[in-house]
């Protein structure tokens, strides 16, 4: 009992002390906010697969089929706007030309011109194009059915043949079809991303200054132990690390409207990455012996960490080789179960893999601290 | 209280404490006196648990010191260096450092208002340590060993480096203490402390004690002799070369390096003779002082060498 209050003792204070630090706020809270707005503003929501998919038609037909291929493209979850000008804006857009039913008539084949905007939804244009293959299917296979008389008539009176041709999308395995961004995905990139710097530069210092100045030795005259004292090194770095993320979850929630998918689950992945860089701070510290040498390293790992791990710019993005690559980060294992969670309706089960991965280091992290632990230079 | 029976540390090549032994009474006040390098730090750092791989066995009150970590509770430590937190005021500094011991949260707080009065730190109680002069800081440094009232207090060169007000009333601090039934000791390479401070003196140099004894007890050593410093411009063989024949018992050579050297004469009519032959073997005499022996005399005569160096 007396163990742990000791432990929770120094920890605390350690905590205090890094909290008490005079540009604590500035680095945890205002900073990072910066940067929430600036990259919210670059990755604005896509919309991923809005309720409805727009779809404009230029209708420049003089027959009587321009019309009745729109009726078969029309659907519930497609808005068909038909015009009969070429508009300038759109997001996607097929071009009817003057001969659509001529060439018809004439059993002759034509191309279509379709047109997506560059940024549209990957999924609202698969099913627009889905759709537009149905009705380029079924109108043809009704011509060859029925002939030239008029179809629409011959259907009312014969619903059955309504569905007579289903054309089913599907995507090709690992096609990204869902791409985070906008706060959803800025607000835990930046929160991973500064959980690492904080962490790995207010706990390394932390570590390097007390040893220097023989605090550590000094609170081995206590009945603390060495044991002991490491286990509050860590436990006051991971506390920094949680402290990190609450505060920016809790601006998320309150300005950006932050949707973290599971709160709990996104703790969790939280809880087990702040103690991988606890570790990995305690570690720094034991090895350097100079402010500037940990600012530095902090800063270099924590940045090249938050890029390659997806804190800018979404990992579901960058090649696949790049992907392969990031694994190295620890933030891409993070990034990838926050993304589970916001993104792709995770549960437990989907974060096990990224939250092992992070558990398995922080624990190889611990024994290596643990090991270059030391009280004096 | 206190049993060290042949404690031996080497660091590499380099014996920092060589089969050093001690005892200390309950309520004894010890200044361990040794230059740079005598191997002090290690000491206290051995006894404070924080070094280890040494051989040699410590008793307090029987027991081993470091079979029990329990033990720590009674003792308090102030080390050489201004080990606390810079960012943190006198108060809060006193608070988490007593809270690592067996203390109750509420004699903590009461404690740490009379150690701050004890060591004049009262009024700044409420002041982040950084703006501490030195002396302040060398005061609260001390008030952190006490806070738990140990029965075995150990300072390491408590008055480095502070002016001569501040290090008055540390000293006073240690006497104090050591009135109440606390066993000090405190290491020092300045002689003019442990003459007031101590109920007894031990003399280290090389990791070892080479005399131990009350003040009075110690200058016996050198015996009812004058101290003849001199100095001049001549090397350190023609001196030795010039006096041979008269050294002996009524001369003695303390030491005697290049331009500086030290006698003792039991009878001060030789100093003349002394002076004669030095004039001479033509050897340029600018400065001679005669002394009655102070502690600075036996560490000489017990090392060879003067504490300053
Ligand atoms: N960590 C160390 N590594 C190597 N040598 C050391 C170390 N600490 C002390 N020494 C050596 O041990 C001897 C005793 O040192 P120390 O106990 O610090 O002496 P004091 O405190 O009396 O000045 C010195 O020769 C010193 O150079
Ligand atoms: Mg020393």
């Amino acid at each position: 009992m007396r163990r742990i209050q000791r432990i929770l003792h120094v920890a605390g204070n350690d905590l205090r002390l890094m909290v008490g630090d005079k540009v604590f706020f500035f680095w945890t809270l205002a900073f990072p906010i910066l940067f929430i707005f600036l990259f919210g503003l670059l990755y604005k929501a896509g919309d991923n697969a809005p309720a409805v998919a727009e779809m404009t038609v230029v209708n420049l037909d003089q027959g009587r089929w321009g019309s009745y291929f729109i009726k078969k493209i029309e659907a519930p979850g497609i808005a068909v706007t038909v015009t009969d000008k070429e508009p300038a804006e759109y997001v996607r857009m097929i071009i009817l030309p003057a001969d659509f039913s001529a060439q018809i008539e004439a059993r002759r084949g034509q191309a279509l011109a379709f047109k997506k905007r560059s940024g549209a939804s990957t999924s609202a244009a698969a099913r627009v194009e889905t759709r537009l293959y149905q009705a380029i299917a079924r109108t043809i296979s009704e011509l060859v059915l029925y002939g030239p008389g008029d179809l629409t008539k011959f259907l009312d009176g014969h619903p059955a043949f309504r569905e007579l041709v289903v054309v089913k999308g599907e995507f090709p395995p690992k096609t990204v079809t869902v791409v985070p961004s906008g706060f959803d995905h800025v607000i835990p990139g930046t929160t991973i991303q500064f959980i690492m710097m904080m962490v790995l530069i207010y706990g390394g210092i932390g570590v390097m200054e007390d040893r220097k100045k023989g605090i550590l030795g000094r609170l081995l005259f206590s009945p603390l132990s060495t044991g002991e004292l490491f286990q509050a090194k860590l436990l006051g770095r991971w506390g920094l690390g949680l402290l990190q993320a609450l505060m920016l979850f809790t601006v998320g929630k309150i300005f950006f409207r932050l949707n973290l998918g599971s709160v709990p689950l996104a703790l969790l992945v939280i809880a087990v990455f702040s103690l991988a860089m606890a570790a990995l701070s305690v570690f720094i510290g034991s090895l350097c012996t100079k402010e500037d040498v940990i600012v530095g390293l902090s800063v270099l790992l924590a940045n090249i960490f938050a890029a390659l791990g997806g804190c800018w710019w979404p990992n579901e993005i960058v090649p696949q080789a790049v992907r392969v690559v990031a694994r190295i980060s620890p933030a891409y294992w993070a990034m990838d179960a926050l993304h589970k969670l916001t993104f792709f309706q995770g549960k437990f089960a989907d974060i096990a893999l990224p939250v092992g991965v992070l558990a398995a280091l922080a624990a190889v992290l611990t024994a290596v601290a643990g090991r270059s632990f030391r009280i004096r230079d | 209280m206190l049993e060290i029976k042949n404690l031996t540390k080497s660091y590499g090549d380099v014996v920092a404490l060589d089969r050093f032994s001690l005892d200390l009474k309950k309520g004894e006040v010890l200044g361990l006196l040794g230059p740079n390098g005598a191997g002090k730090t290690t000491l206290i750092s051995i006894l404070a648990g924080t070094l280890r791989d040494f051989t040699g066995t410590v008793t307090f009150e029987g027991r081993n010191l470091f079979s029990d970590r329990t033990l720590k509770n009674r003792i308090g430590i102030v080390p050489q260096d201004m080990a606390f937190y810079d960012d943190l005021n006198a108060m809060d500094n006193l608070l988490f450092w007593g809270g690592l011991y067996d203390v109750p949260r509420a004699d903590l707080k009461r404690r740490a208002v009379e150690i701050l009065d004890l060591v004049e730190l009262a009024g700044r109680a409420k002041e982040p340590v950084k703006n501490f002069s030195g002396g302040m800081k060398r005061r609260l440094n001390t008030a952190i060993g006490l806070l738990h009232k140990p029965d075995l207090l150990l300072l390491d060169e408590p008055t480095v480096g502070i002016d001569v007000q501040a290090k008055v009333s540390i000293l006073d601090i240690i006497r104090n203490v050591g009135a109440a039934g606390t066993a000090v000791i405190f290491t020092t390479h300045q002689l003019a402390e442990v003459e007031t401070t101590c109920s007894r003196i031990a003399i280290m140099d090389h990791g070892r004690i080479l005399a131990q004894g009350t003040f009075d007890e110690l200058i016996r050593i050198v015996g009812e002799r004058d101290i003849v410093e001199i100095a001049g411009d001549f090397a350190a063989g023609a001196f030795s070369e010039a006096l041979r024949d008269m050294a002996g018992a009524d001369v003695e050579l303390l030491s005697v390096a290049d331009n500086l050297a030290s006698l003792a004469v039991s009878d001060s009519g030789r100093i003349p003779r002394v002076m004669d032959r030095l004039f001479q073997n033509k050897l340029a005499v600018t400065d001679l002082k005669i002394q009655t022996p102070g502690l600075e005399t036996v560490f000489l005569k017990l090392t060879g060498r003067s504490l300053r160096d």
